[in-house]
């Protein structure tokens, strides 16, 4: 007599010894094999039948480990923020599943500021002030240390920017600039490099740096700050955080 | 049947378009398509669950496990705000390529 419990448990072990392990990928699996071998049955075929079609439908086990590994492969930080820092039209926004908390509230106050500054585009000058805005002051604590207080790096801002004429979008239609996208991008090289799952207020202040030709690097330098003591001042801070856990 | 090139290219506007209608799940999308399609477009059943994560993974869909209507466990799939927009991209993108075709081979035959 067939026993279809114990041949989906088999076929199961296959697909766990073919190398496909993800518990999720295979429940699902599952479901959709125990529903078309149903759909099956209910039109007239008998259960062994019905399961031996719906393994063949479903593909072999090495065809579909190569599949999901594609998947896997793209879904690194960097396969989630492709569209949005390729600027993709349909992706104008960064999915916020690559970013921390932390990194997250800094790009919604980013976000703010640009229309407060009457502005239509979400620059690096704004990504930076959403990093000194936000709540864990890590980014803050470091510019306090090369001795530039939150006000002066506003004021530059401002000073080298202007303010714009009042803006026409909604602050939620707001896109990025490439340079913002390109700083961005390049906060997603120092989370992978530093093997980290998310982006992080750090790695964005760091690729802030790296971009450079923005206005938060032309403001920075105006404050004086300097590139390389910034970036040691930054590791420093997250090697501290690191250790108090 | 279909050419496998053009089949895996509208695989992501299919499953968008099937979704933007309602929540869905591996299963009945599958055979959603069988159906439109007059068995012309056939998946194999296996390889849409990777498509479906990667489309996730992106940000277009979102998933959640529910229970199927005799109490299995399902999951299903809907559409996210960002998979509206990708939608909308690539259906112009169709559009455009079936009109220019659609227009030559009027001109021939007519």
């Amino acid at each position: 007599m067939f026993d279809p419990e114990k041949a989906i448990t088999e076929w199961r072990q296959q697909m766990v010894a073919a190398g496909l392990q993800k518990r999720e990928a295979l429940d699902e699996l599952e479901s959709h094999l125990r529903e078309d071998i149903q759909q099956q049955i209910q039109a007239g075929l008998t259960t062994q039948r019905a399961f031996e079609n719906a393994v063949e439908r479903i593909g072999g086990p090495q065809a579909l480990k190569g599949e999901f590994a594609k998947v896997s492969r793209r879904t690194g930080i960097l396969g989630m923020l492709k569209g949005f820092l390729m600027g993709t039209r349909g992706s104008e926004l960064p999915p916020l599943v690559a970013f921390t908390a932390d990194a997250q509230q800094s790009l919604q106050i980013a976000r703010a500021e640009a229309p407060r500054l009457n502005h239509d585009f979400i620059g690096t000058e704004h990504v930076l002030l959403g990093l000194l805005d936000s709540q864990s002051g890590i980014v803050a604590n470091v510019m306090r240390r090369l001795g530039i207080e939150c006000a002066v790096v506003r004021a530059e801002i401002e000073k080298v920017i202007g303010p714009g004429f009042p803006a026409k979008r909604v602050a939620a239609d707001i896109p990025y600039t490439p340079r913002a996208r390109r700083a961005l991008a390049l906060a997603v090289k120092e989370a992978e490099k530093l093997q980290q799952r998310q982006v992080n207020a750090e790695h964005i202040f760091l690729g802030l740096i790296k971009e450079n030709e923005g206005v938060a690097g032309v403001v920075l330098r105006n404050l004086g700050v300097d590139v390389n003591r910034a970036r040691d001042e930054i590791v420093k801070e997250m090697n501290l955080r690191k250790r108090a856990g | 049947m279909l050419e496998k090139e053009l089949v895996a290219a509208s695989t992501e506007p299919l499953i968008l378009s099937l979704l933007s209608q309602g929540e869905s799940y591996g299963y009945a999308l599958i055979q959603e398509v069988k159906r439109l399609s007059e068995d012309k477009i056939e998946w194999t059943d296996g390889m849409l669950y990777p498509v479906l994560h990667r489309m996730e993974a992106r940000g277009w869909i979102k998933s959640r496990w529910g229970k199927s209507e005799n109490g299995r466990k399902r999951k299903y799939y809907s559409i996210k705000k960002d998979g509206h927009k990708v939608l909308k991209e690539k259906r112009e993108q169709w559009t455009a390529i079936s009109s220019v075709l659609g227009g030559l081979w009027k001109e021939q035959y007519v």
